[in-house]
């Protein structure tokens, strides 16, 4: 659903708030055929927010219906709300009426009010999806009856149910038709919920001996320093395409997935990364930019302290000459010595 | 003794063999003649607090050169702080001669000052220990070497005869280094006096030598002098080798002659000793000139030699040979304490490569503009005039360096995994656990174990920032951090620690084998002495076998250990420099 008002949040606890006052007059069919609106100032209503489909505010509807009463009016929109023909949003300057479209609404046939408010919230949560305590929060529904709407619904295919990577016995729901968002199924790292470690070391690994050959052939070129610094560089969009022609992957990776794994590989201190401006419509460069990477050496070989067994002994804070611990008597020193 | 001069008045003359030649090593240990001034200038540098392993090494290293009494000596002098004669004794239960003996052996090595008591002229003198000087002995064997490496075999002597000696004139540096030259050479040559002496000026030219900075001869004007400067204590300033602008003049000497070959035909040391004695007592003209070892020099030696290193693994060869000219250009002009070296011009760099380095111009300006983009930041460039003006960042470097140090330690000690958490935060400063895991793409269960561990070894830092006031876990931040200052030092502690364990074990290990020990020496001078009087090879073959397969084997192994444990102490020393420098370097920032 796309709002063109910036500020506009839906307003779903005001359905259980609003009060629905009985009203009684002539039925008329509307020009849809399918939902029965009993009163002519809902009917003129209803047509007035069919003129605007993305939306009216209460001070539209006193200019065009001057002869309606706010006690009158707010009939008629509590009329339209509970039938779900409305959408009742905020913003900045008040209240905002909107028609709903006409698709949603015929799937919600058939449902009571609470069940349109539970798929009102779960809506609006979009394809990050909202977990079932929070639905109670927001409809203030006791949980049993959160339970039996779901699974209703769940059997209508109007929503599904999708396990959240974050903790992985908590549900999140969201409409049927939306793709998960990354932060719920982890993206491509994740399968069924467990993080694939050894696939993203074996990436890490690939991009690495990437960069490396890429450097290694560029310092055998005997070319200028100069050439040879910036021809061992490679662009993201080169490093993808060679991992996805290798076809390691039976998902399909996209570029910022190996932006990832290229990032690991800066903080594994084996690559380096500078980021140029690049013209607009070169292959793989993002905003104006392209981000180059290249393997780099360590600068220094593993230091002394680590070469003698006390910069690795796990017991290292324990050991004092004398007690039971101590260099005399050390299994480690001992090992080392004699190897 | 001419070294034990400039020792102290106050300690009463008891020893003997005052002013009879070049003292040997042992003869430093023991003797001393105190016959000089007390230091008025009371060096008020503020006494740094030393950790319980830095003491415990220093006792080690003590205990190692100079014995059992000096290691009780200055232990109790690092441990106390400034104390007079008298407490010292009584507190360390010992005589009162041999903790002169030991106080003048102290000062003979720099190890220990004095000064007037802090109860204003007139109290007992006091004296207090340098930690850091002690600690220094871990390095002299880098010393030394690195003598040899720059100025052969002549160098190496020098330096270890005035390491070994803590300060010596300079007449009495060469005989003695042109003796054992000789000693070393075949027969019938030796070594020029002549030769020694320009080895020595050399050293001196490039200030890896320097004069002893003078003991303030005041002694007559003290009553005047000693409440002036109490009364205005700023002005006050610890008499440093530096601000004698005589520092690196050599006096004019005359030394002519060539080395002598000790022969085993004098009848033992003493005759010998004396006949030197007399010999040396001979006025070579710089009587009172005094000669140490500039151990800032070459720390900086060692600190450009490490940036070097860095740049040749980092980029490649020539980078390296670029930044090490930049580096001996700015040698002389840099203090060893300036945060970039004195900005060099592209032009005068190409002029001063090394010839048999073709370079072309352009190149170099590639190499050098390369040099600047690296990230590590080695070079900078602060200017365009001449070419472009170029600087080492030697803080920036030894900050580098130090933070690869600590990387390096994780690495190795936690997996390279635990290294890329490390490195993260390193990069990123403060993060969440979560961001950890994300940016660092390591499971959530496997990253919150590695966090903790590293939390656990004070690797890494945790920073609670509460949402409301009762700091409620569920409403608190937790971000996880690295501050590499204090973890740098934490890491200096532990190779502090490190390297007395090593001693240890290195004592255990001799211990353990004494008997063995002495029984190969024992043999080996049995053969000696035999072959000299010309024995029948089937006796000594029969003295040789005294020593059995098993325990040849033994001696072997423990050779093998022994040798093992002293590189390791060098290389764990190695860490140390590089880490010492780096926490100096950031405290005179």
């Amino acid at each position: 659903m796309v709002c063109i008002f910036k500020n506009v949040t839906p307003l779903a606890e005001h359905y259980s708030k609003l009060t629905f006052p009985h009203v009684s007059t002539k039925t008329v069919q509307l020009t849809s055929g399918k939902i029965a609106i009993k009163s002519s100032n809902t009917i003129l209503l209803y047509e007035l927010c069919q003129q605007f489909p993305h939306g009216i505010t209460d001070q539209v509807i006193q200019n065009d219906m001057p002869h309606l009463e706010a006690q009158q009016r707010a009939m008629a929109i509590n009329r339209l709300l509970s039938l779900g023909q409305l959408d009742l949003l905020r913003n900045s300057s008040g209240l905002l009426y909107r028609m709903k479209d006409a698709q949603t609404a015929s799937k919600m046939k058939g449902s009571d009010n609470q069940e349109k408010l539970v798929y009102q919230v779960i809506e609006d949560a979009g394809n990050k999806g909202i977990w079932s305590r929070d639905i109670r929060y927001k409809s203030n529904l006791p949980l049993t009856e959160i339970n039996k709407i779901l699974k209703n619904l769940e059997s209508k295919k109007l929503i599904k149910a999708v396990k959240s990577v974050a903790a992985s016995k908590k549900k999140v729901y969201m409409l049927y038709n939306l793709q998960p968002d990354r932060s719920v199924t982890g993206g491509a790292w994740y399968s069924d919920q467990d993080f694939e470690s050894e696939f993203v070391e074996v990436l890490n690994q690939q991009c690495f001996k990437f960069l490396q050959s890429k450097a290694e052939v560029a310092r055998d070129s005997k070319q200028s320093p100069m050439v040879q610094r910036n021809s061992s560089f490679a662009t993201s969009h080169e490093v993808w395409k060679y991992i996805c022609e290798l076809g390691i992957s039976k998902v399909d990776l996209s570029m910022e997935d190996i932006e990832t794994i290229l990032n690991t590989l800066i903080y594994d201190g084996k690559v380096e990364m500078t980021i140029i401006a690049a013209k607009e419509g070169t292959v793989g460069s993002v905003d104006g930019q392209m981000k180059l990477y290249r393997g780099v050496n360590p600068i220094i070989q593993p230091t002394g302290l680590v070469k003698a067994p006390c910069g690795l002994c796990p017991v290292f804070d324990d050991c004092h000459e004398g007690g039971e611990i101590s260099p005399s008597n050390c299994v480690y020193m001992a090992e080392w010595l004699d190897f | 003794m001419r070294g034990n001069r400039r020792s102290l008045r106050h300690l009463s003359q008891n020893s003997t063999n005052s002013d009879v030649g070049p003292p040997t090593h042992q003869r430093v240990r023991s003797a001393g003649s105190p016959s000089c001034i007390i230091q008025t200038l009371w060096a008020k540098k503020p006494i740094k607090k030393m950790t319980a392993q830095e003491v415990r090494l220093c006792g080690l290293l003590l205990q190692e050169h100079f014995g059992e009494v000096v290691e009780r000596i200055g232990t109790h002098l690092l441990r106390g702080g400034a104390q007079n004669l008298r407490t010292i004794a009584n507190e360390t239960n010992t005589p009162l001669d041999l903790v002169k003996k030991s106080l003048c052996v102290l000062v003979q090595h720099g190890v220990c000052d004095f000064g007037s008591g802090r109860r204003g002229p007139g109290s007992p003198v006091e004296y207090r220990g340098n930690c850091e000087r002690v600690l220094r002995i871990l390095r002299y064997p880098r010393y030394i070497y690195t003598a040899k490496t720059l100025y052969g075999d002549t160098g190496e002597l020098i330096v270890e005869e005035v390491l070994q000696r803590g300060h010596m004139t300079m007449s009495n540096t060469v005989k003695t280094v042109a003796d054992r030259l000789t000693h070393n050479m075949e027969e019938g040559r030796s070594m020029e006096y002549s030769e020694v002496v320009s080895s020595f000026s050399k050293l001196v030219e490039t200030h890896f030598l320097q004069r002893c900075p003078p003991v303030a001869e005041t002694a007559t004007a003290a009553p005047s002098a000693t409440p002036a400067t109490h009364r205005t204590p700023a002005s006050v300033t610890p008499p440093t080798a530096e601000s004698n602008p005589d520092c690196y003049k050599l006096p004019p000497v005359t030394l002519t002659g060539r080395g002598k070959r000790r022969r085993s035909s004098d009848d033992g040391e003493e005759p010998g000793g004396v006949k030197k004695a007399k010999m040396d007592s001979e006025s070579c003209g710089d009587e009172g000139i005094y000669w140490q070892v500039n151990f800032e020099r070459f720390h900086q030696h060692f600190r450009d030699q490490a940036i070097i290193s860095a740049v040749a693994s980092k980029l490649d060869q020539t980078s390296s040979e670029i930044v090490r000219t930049m580096l001996r250009m700015s040698e002389v002009t840099t203090t060893p304490t300036a945060a970039y070296t004195q900005p060099l011009s592209a032009n005068e760099i190409f002029r001063s490569l090394p010839p048999n380095y073709s370079i072309s111009r352009p190149i170099l300006d590639q190499y050098l503009s390369l040099l600047v983009d690296d990230p590590m930041e080695f070079v900078g460039k602060s200017g365009d005039s001449g070419g472009g003006m170029y600087v080492v960042n030697l803080h920036r470097a030894l900050a580098n360096l130090a933070r690869a140090t600590l990387e390096s330690v994780v690495q190795e000690r936690f997996g390279s995994r635990s290294a890329r958490i490390f490195r993260l935060l390193l990069r990123k400063r403060h993060l969440e656990q979560k961001q950890v895991e994300d940016f660092a793409m390591i499971p959530a269960k496997e990253a919150k174990d590695m966090l903790y561990t590293l939390l656990s070894e004070n690797l890494v830092q945790l920073q609670e920032i509460p949402k409301t006031p009762d700091h409620a876990p569920s409403r608190t931040f937790y971000l996880y951090t690295v501050n590499q200052l204090p973890t740098a030092r934490l890491l200096l502690q532990h190779c502090y620690k490190t390297v007395a364990n090593l001693i240890e074990r290195r004592l255990f290990e001799t211990k353990e084998n004494k008997r063995l020990l002495e029984k190969s020496q024992r043999i080996e001078a049995i053969l000696a002495s035999l072959q000299a009087s010309g024995a029948e090879p089937e006796q000594l073959t029969e003295v040789e076998e005294m020593i059995t397969a098993p325990e040849r084997q033994q001696l072997e192994a423990l050779r093998h250990h022994i040798n093992k444990l002293d590189s390791t102490e060098n290389q764990v020393d190695e860490t140390i420099f590089l880490l010492e420098s780096y926490i100096i370097s950031t405290k005179s920032k």
